[in-house]
């Protein structure tokens, strides 16, 4: 059924336009000018900070129109990068200070452009507030995201699950494709040792998020 | 002016605050509701008003023949067909374009005269978002009906659809990571679905919007500009046709929706 409605459209379409109707351009069409158009957008700030609008293969791929769904080759394309890109802290410890990421996970702070000018902030937040409620007593989270309240209490704290909240958020990607989380830390918005502390303000049974 | 809108801010700022504690599924809505009832927008319906009417500019001459795609003054209407293609430059514009178009070529500003000081502050109204305001309330009670047949109407539409989804930046975030589902919440702030039409009707309907948290009207370029710097990438180009293409997309999807502008949000 599909099929058949592709097929009258291929045919028609360049009638109508041969005709002088405007119909929609196609896909590649598109894409190049309003890549063009993406770049042309930001042209007031300096080279460094225009870079950001570029697509990196992975962002490419986890773009399509409609939320369409991932092929499996584009699922294990966008896993692998984001799994190459892993690195962890030079001391090799994945757990830190609970205290130290209890103020990461409520910091929305960092690398905000304002007048072409990046924004002053001592470090950056780890913005986990901003979609996942963590501690239940804090009113002010949103809701993208899970709720990570018991993070810890639920998983434990072995090896295997502190590695794996680790490359969650250093990379969400590696686990789930194009899951709207960022790549906090594949795009350098925070260090290994940051992330280190907010797994321990996750995993740690003394953080607020394990305390009922 | 700046005084009484200090004290329409405190106000507005006592009904979040009382409401933040409020604990239903929708923490601010009796602090929007309370706003709505007495929409300080309408304050800059009236500047707007007062500046299209008046002599301005090198030329000495007012808006009155501005043609914003219904015919030169004919305003009735003609925000709810927005954006949309015009000849004379060859381009789709908004409201926000087109109105600089005629301020360069009616009043003879030139294009950075025109746009200077676009966005307002606390202790100043911008002249282009009391103009907005009062351009779009003259749609008030329309449908909103955003054309697709000229083919650049078509091009527009569908590179505002590509930018919608497309991801980018040290977030990773497009239009639809925070948009693209029901009932969701960055912190306390509400996100509409834009995938769903009522609610992208509701969004298409309501802009410019008077902002409890800024004291201040935003127009539909402020609030993308805004959308992009929460996203971490550089200053969005004001009246960029990245900015129009969006604009394009969003209103496009909320046709069919009554105009009520400006809207009030928090």
């Amino acid at each position: 059924m599909r099929k058949a409605w592709l097929a009258w459209t291929t045919v028609v379409a360049p009638v109508l336009v041969a005709a002088g109707c405007a119909s929609y351009p196609d896909e590649a069409t598109t894409r190049q000018t309003t890549e063009k158009m993406v770049g042309e957008a930001y042209s007031g700030v300096s080279p460094a900070l225009r870079k950001r609008a570029v697509q990196d293969r992975s962002q490419q791929i986890c773009s399509k129109i409609g939320n369409a769904k991932l092929t499996q080759q584009e699922a294990a394309e966008v896993a692998k990068l984001a799994r190459a890109s892993i690195t962890y802290p030079a001391s090799g410890k994945l757990v830190g200070d609970w205290k130290a990421g209890a103020k990461l996970a409520y910091s929305g702070a960092g690398q905000r452009i304002r007048g072409g000018k990046l924004e002053k902030a001592k470090e950056n937040g780890a913005l986990c507030s901003n979609c996942h409620v963590l501690d239940p007593k804090e009113v002010n989270a949103g809701n993208l995201g899970p709720s990570l309240t018991g993070f810890g209490a639920q998983r434990g704290n072995s090896e295997a699950a502190v590695k794996y909240t680790y490359e969650k958020i250093y990379n969400a990607w590696a686990y789930s494709p194009c899951s709207n989380m960022p790549r906090l830390g594949s795009s350098g918005h925070l260090t290994p040792e940051q992330i280190s502390h907010v797994v321990a303000y996750l995993i740690d049974p003394a953080s607020p998020v394990n305390k009922k | 002016m700046p005084k009484l809108r200090g004290g329409l801010a405190a106000v507005a700022f006592v009904c979040l605050v009382a409401n933040a504690h409020g604990q239903s599924a929708d923490p601010m809505a009796v602090g929007r509701q309370m706003l709505a009832e007495d929409n300080p927008g309408e304050l800059w319906v009236e500047r707007g008003k007062m500046l299209f009417y008046q002599k301005r500019g090198p030329k000495n001459t007012s808006l009155e023949t501005c043609d914003f795609g219904l015919g030169p003054g004919k305003l009735e209407g003609a925000y709810a067909q927005l954006p949309r293609y015009f000849a004379d430059t060859d381009k789709v514009q908004d409201v926000e374009s087109r109105l600089v178009t005629c301020m360069v070529n009616l009043q003879g500003f030139t294009y950075q005269q025109a746009i200077k000081d676009h966005f307002g502050t606390l202790d100043r109204m911008s002249d282009i978002e009391g103009l907005v305001a009062f351009i779009a309330s003259r749609s008030n009670g329309m449908t909103m009906n955003v054309p697709l047949i000229h083919q650049k109407e078509y091009d527009t539409y569908k590179a505002g659809e590509y930018i919608f989804y497309r991801r980018n930046g040290p977030t990773d975030f497009a239009c639809i990571t925070c948009h693209g589902d029901d009932n969701k919440r960055i912190r306390l702030q509400d996100l509409p679905n834009m995938t769903d039409r009522k609610q992208i009707q509701a969004v298409a309907a309501s802009w410019p919007a008077y902002l409890g948290t800024k004291s201040t009207v935003l127009t539909m370029q402020n609030r993308l500009y805004e959308c992009i710097w929460q996203m971490r990438l550089p200053d969005l180009g004001y009246l960029s046709d990245m900015s129009v293409a969006l604009t394009s997309y969003l209103n496009r999807q909320g046709n069919g929706a009554v105009i009520q502008a400006p809207g009030v949000k928090r």
